[in-house]
């Protein structure tokens, strides 16, 4: 699997890609891998504030429906609207055209609790 | 992997359960389905003690053929829905569901040395070969199983061990069932894979089931739920003498059917999903019983039990946690059978 060494990653399975003050977020090779085909993306709304580990989105696979949780609190300011008609983009490419939304953040010292690429893959290995 | 009435089942293997599916819509999968039950029922009262536990009536078959068929309770729910391989006059392999296996063995009730009734599902294996290519691929490992007409069973032989082939499946799709001696099952998923027959899991066979309006147990049929709800009379034969849970179903027909099971077809990709409240008109008239997506439609699907004057063409909302998939009632299967 796959877990890119510039990008940070959340306890619940986000990657977070720093942009300036903005966070571009997305699920892991690891996260797509387990939830299996996707199939739909209920995407949040620009201008929605989101709390770092709240939930602000879910994805539905043929399997199961899994909440996505913000990995750090701010305003969504874009979103993938490609997602609504190409879900599948999150299981082809997760951490290209499968981002989720980008959210200007309010407390950027929120990313120093984030995990390394190392760390998430050890903490994946644990599961 | 993922536990299952007792099995370790795959949910998918390399390709993904979309992938799966289609394959099985357009060239052909195999499936492990052992975890299906077989209760073997023998001898010269078998006939007699399946007619009067089982809703179908085998005297409208023959020795050779295959039928669906139901058992209930005394209430009419369904405890199990059941496919009885009529091998011979005096042998049948029943097979019901993973978990509902022990309670078919009590309903079929003790043996005796007219009538003997054993759990003989941890002998065998069974493969199913489901799909438009299914004959043509594996005919060139297993021509005889190739062969084999709808709802028909006949023993073959496999490179030297005998097996039992039908011609049934639960995709909606042509194919046969394979039950294999449990030692030569490898052998046989090899000789079938070998052929470029790709094998598909368990997320594949519950859309593929979907799609086609195949109820499962536990979701369209079971406690509570009688033949009737299900849409299901053709699997009662109201002409044979009688069996278990005859009167309380006859009642309910005389009192009318309610509720039914309909299908729904969602505007969207989003899947509606088991337990969801249908409205018509604002006003809840239902639950969603099984809902996905269809990887054919590429819309979301679903089967539910509604109030019986919901109708065909009737516009219907599905409750997603705080917000509402907009659909239409429409007639099922949802994808062609064949």
């Amino acid at each position: 699997m796959n877990h890119p060494a510039d990008l940070k990653y959340s306890s619940d399975h986000e990657w977070v890609k720093v942009e300036g003050t903005t966070a571009r977020i997305g699920i892991s090779d690891f996260a797509q891998d387990n939830l299996g085909d996707i199939v739909w993306v209920d995407l949040p709304a620009q201008g929605l504030h989101v709390e770092a580990n709240g939930a602000f989105s879910e994805v539905e696979s043929t399997k199961s429906v899994s909440e996505i949780f913000a990995p750090v609190s701010g305003t969504i300011v874009e979103v993938n609207d490609q997602l609504q008609d190409a879900p599948e983009l999150l299981n082809r490419d997760p951490y290209g055209t499968g981002w989720i939304c980008v959210v200007e953040m309010s407390d950027p010292t929120e990313l120093d609790s984030l995990l390394d690429a190392a760390a998430y893959e050890s903490l994946i290995g644990d599961e | 992997m993922v536990p299952f009435g007792g099995w370790d089942m795959p949910l998918n293997y390399a390709a993904g359960t979309l992938a799966e599916h289609r394959a099985c819509r357009t060239a052909a999968v195999v499936f492990d389905v052992s975890h299906l039950g077989t209760v073997r029922v023998e001898g010269a009262l078998a006939l007699e003690r399946l007619q009067a536990v089982l809703t179908n009536d085998l005297d409208k078959v023959e020795p050779g053929r295959c039928q669906y068929t139901h058992l209930l309770d005394e209430t009419g729910s369904v405890v199990d829905d059941i496919i009885v391989w009529w091998r011979t006059p005096e042998l049948f392999d029943v097979m019901p569901n993973a978990s509902n296996t022990d309670g078919v063995v009590a309903a079929l009730g003790v043996s005796n040395e007219k009538l003997q009734v054993n759990d003989v599902t941890a002998t065998r294996a069974i493969l199913a070969v489901q799909g438009p290519n299914a004959r043509a691929m594996s005919s060139a490992v297993i021509p005889e199983a190739a062969s084999i007409g709808r709802f028909r069973v006949a023993e073959f032989e496999f490179d030297g061990t005998t097996c039992v082939v039908a011609g049934t499946g639960y995709t909606g799709e042509d194919g046969f069932e394979i039950a294999v001696p449990a030692e030569r099952a490898s052998d046989l998923w090899r000789a079938i894979t070998s052929v470029g027959i790709e094998p598909a899991g368990l997320g594949a066979r519950d859309t593929l089931r979907l799609e086609a309006a195949l109820p499962l147990h536990g979701h369209e049929l079971g406690e509570g739920i009688t033949p009737l709800n299900a849409g299901l009379e053709w699997v009662v034969s109201w002409t044979k003498p009688g069996f278990r849970g005859r009167d309380a179903l006859a009642a309910q027909k005389a009192a009318g059917v309610d509720p039914v099971l309909v299908g729904l077809l969602i505007d969207g990709k989003r899947p509606p999903r088991a337990g969801m409240a249908v409205l018509r008109g604002g006003e809840r008239v239902g639950t969603v019983s099984s809902g996905n997506f269809s990887p054919m439609l590429s819309q979301g699907i679903a089967l539910a039990f509604v109030h019986p004057d919901v109708a065909v063409g009737d516009c219907i909302q599905c409750e997603a946690r705080g917000s509402l998939l907009e659909g239409t009632v429409v007639h099922t299967p949802f994808v062609a059978k064949h």
